[in-house]
């Protein structure tokens, strides 16, 4: 395969907004989390909020996008110079040869809940409500492609938390077809009543910070998150390569993964198989550790199945929460962070993982230099995705 | 650029035109079947699956399942595209309502079941699919994204890929934004390139306004006109080889397509 770059990367988390602020935030081990201050939300539990989202107001021709979503989309959109990177692929490509496919599960769903709780008499959306560029799953991606100008083909993935891993399979395959020269991808997840009661009800929310992996974890502190990724051939600079990715189904049930991990297995090895290499040549993995008590015992027994013996391995979520549509490309730029900077983040807040992935989960940081590194995104509705990234 | 496509099969489930087989007496002049309604005849999920599942998923799995019949294709078989603009409009109509009344009673099954992907979810439990099973939007350009990115899968694995594309209609203040009245569904199996058959030309255009293409009796244009997955009907007939000319898809963002017999 010949490999694709991934030539600019930014990323905008409760952790830091920018690589600079992400980065520091690893350094000092300082998690993003903090304790509910949702608007209209009572739950008691942590957050993964993002300062300064509400401020962002879209304008000109951009106004018909405006909620939570693509407001963090374009405070994300600010940093790392992600824009001028834009500019400077739209010089040497074609508008309408540039893709554009960004990953959510929100989408602008903040928005109908206000709709919802605002409706008029007869019980219809008010004028100020009525926004057709909105209130639709396709929101984030149709906002990016106009905020950027982008004109190549345009989509948004939303399998849920494997959303925005699977961006870059599809960017991938845009360029391989012959549809785009080059991609733009991303995810953009915003917190809202939806996901916060939603995980709620399936008693799926952790009171406290949560602790992957850690044998007293008790479930997950939901995130928000923008990020955003070039991917084309022969760059002038790189962040890394895309070595492989596996996209597979669990056919087991809507809300829990296979017991035995079955499709999170399979998505391991087609990623291996993609990319043309052995388990043994992985040197980290980003888990998808959530945090609860079930998905993390399950992912630990299929990273056991798949490598036998696995390689340092943790999870970014204490640091992040779990910004669900926004997961993957969360955790793609932390994957390529270790790859530039030699540091493998601790599984945070871990301090006593369960003994049978004791030997391999970081419960502290290393500076270890990798070359090869594997991220897993599962979600709802069994939909599994694991990229493989390489160093540059 | 120019994507070849084969069409192996499909399936079409809406109100009135509950399979192939009444789409094509409409097209000999015959009546809508006013008592069919969308989402019947389904068979991968058990009865009481069937019950608890949301409508989107009774909608689309009645026409992936003719069109994977159809082609004789095993239903867990190819990897899969599900497009839809809104997804589960009614399920985000009840969430929104709970959480504005009353957030601790929101239903965890109703939860899980709001995803883009349950409807692809669904299709992988009911099938055994254990392949990839996407789900995509592209409001009302859904079939567009649900074309080029199911074109680059066939290209890309050379092996045979199911697109859907559902849409249901919006019933309360959702109206507003999705003004749909009737719901639609539309599957086709693609697959390589083959001799025999209908073979289809995938090109991107640029600067179309509106979809081109030769006129459908009047019942049909008004669910194209009605709800966007609808305009996979261009393709359903063309199927069922009486469209004689090109169709042109508008998109609103993107390139818009040119379909053209091989």
């Amino acid at each position: 395969m010949n490999a694709l770059n991934i030539s600019a990367m930014t990323l905008s988390c409760a952790a830091g907004s920018g690589l600079a602020s992400l980065r520091k935030a690893l350094a000092e081990g300082r998690s993003g989390l903090r304790a509910n201050d949702y608007p209209h939300c009572s739950l008691e539990t942590f957050i993964g909020r993002v300062d300064g989202v509400e401020e962002i107001c879209l304008g000109g021709d951009l106004a018909r996008f405006q909620c939570r979503n693509n407001q963090l989309a374009e405070l994300a959109l600010d940093q790392d110079g992600f824009r001028d990177d834009v500019a400077r692929l739209l010089e040497r490509h074609r508008p309408e040869r540039i893709a554009c496919v960004i990953g959510t599960s929100t989408a602008g769903i903040s928005s109908t809940e206000l709709a919802f709780r605002n409706l008029d008499e007869s019980g219809r959306f008010r004028p100020e409500h009525v926004l057709t560029w909105v209130h639709t799953p396709h929101t984030s991606a149709a906002f990016v492609a106009a905020a950027l100008g982008l004109e190549g083909p345009v989509q948004t993935v939303s399998t849920a938390c494997s959303s925005s891993a699977k961006v870059f399979a599809t960017g991938a395959r845009l360029i391989e077809t012959g549809w785009a020269d080059a991609a733009v991808v991303g995810g953009v997840d915003s917190l809202c009543l939806s996901v916060l009661y939603g995980f709620h009800s399936l008693e799926l929310v952790s009171p406290q910070p949560c602790r992957p992996f850690d044998r007293e974890r008790r479930g997950l502190n939901l995130g928000e998150a923008a990020g955003f990724a070039i991917v084309e051939h022969d760059p002038d600079q790189s962040f890394g390569r895309l070595l492989g990715w596996g996209e597979t189904s669990d056919a087991h049930h809507m809300a829990s993964p296979h017991p035995e991990g079955a499709g999170a297995i399979a998505a391991m090895r087609a990623a291996l198989d993609g990319a043309g290499l052995e388990p043994g040549a992985i040197d980290y993995i980003n888990c998808h550790g959530t945090a609860t008590p079930m998905n993390d015992r399950i992912e630990a027994a299929a990273l056991r199945t798949v490598f036998g013996a696995p390689p340092p391995a943790g999870s970014t979520k204490a640091w992040t929460g779990h910004t669900l549509g926004a997961a993957g490309i969360t955790e793609a730029v932390f994957s390529l962070l270790a790859l530039k900077d030699g540091y493998l983040p601790a599984s945070l807040n871990c301090t006593s993982p369960e003994a049978e992935s004791a030997e391999f989960i970081l419960t502290e940081g290393r500076h270890q230099a990798v070359s090869t590194v594997m991220s897993n995104s599962f979600g709802f509705g069994g939909s599994n995705c694991t990229l493989i990234l390489g160093a540059a | 650029m120019k994507q070849r496509l084969h069409i192996l099969g499909c399936g079409i489930s809406a109100p009135g035109l509950p399979d192939m087989a009444a789409l094509a007496r409409v097209l000999d002049g015959g009546e809508l079947d006013e008592t069919a309604k969308a989402g019947a005849g389904i068979s991968l999920l058990s009865p009481r699956e069937r019950r608890r599942c949301p409508e989107t998923v009774r909608l689309s799995m009645a026409a992936a399942e003719q069109a994977c019949t159809d082609a004789g294709i095993a239903p867990g078989d190819p990897d899969a595209v599900f497009t839809s603009g809104m997804g589960d409009v009614a399920i985000s109509d009840y969430m929104c309502r709970t959480l504005a009344e009353s957030p601790d009673l929101l239903s965890p099954m109703r939860f899980h079941n709001s995803v883009h992907n349950a409807a692809a979810g669904y299709w992988s439990i009911g099938t055994g699919a254990r392949g990839d099973i996407t789900a995509l939007s592209g409001a009302t350009d859904s079939l567009v994204a649900g074309l080029i990115e199911a074109a680059c899968r066939v290209e890309t694995s050379g092996r045979p890929v199911l697109l859907v594309v559902y849409d249901l209609h919006a019933d309360g203040p959702m109206e507003a934004v999705w003004p749909a009245r009737q719901p639609f569904a539309g599957a086709l199996l693609l697959g390589p390139e083959k001799s025999g058959g209908l073979n289809l030309d995938l090109s991107p255009i640029a600067g179309l306004e509106a979809d081109e293409a030769p006129a459908l009796p009047s019942v049909l244009a008004e669910r194209v006109a009605d709800n966007p997955a609808a305009r996979v009907l261009y393709l359903l007939v063309a199927a069922l080889e009486r469209i004689p000319g090109p169709i042109r898809l508008a998109a609103r963002q993107g390139p818009s397509l040119l379909i053209e017999r091989a």
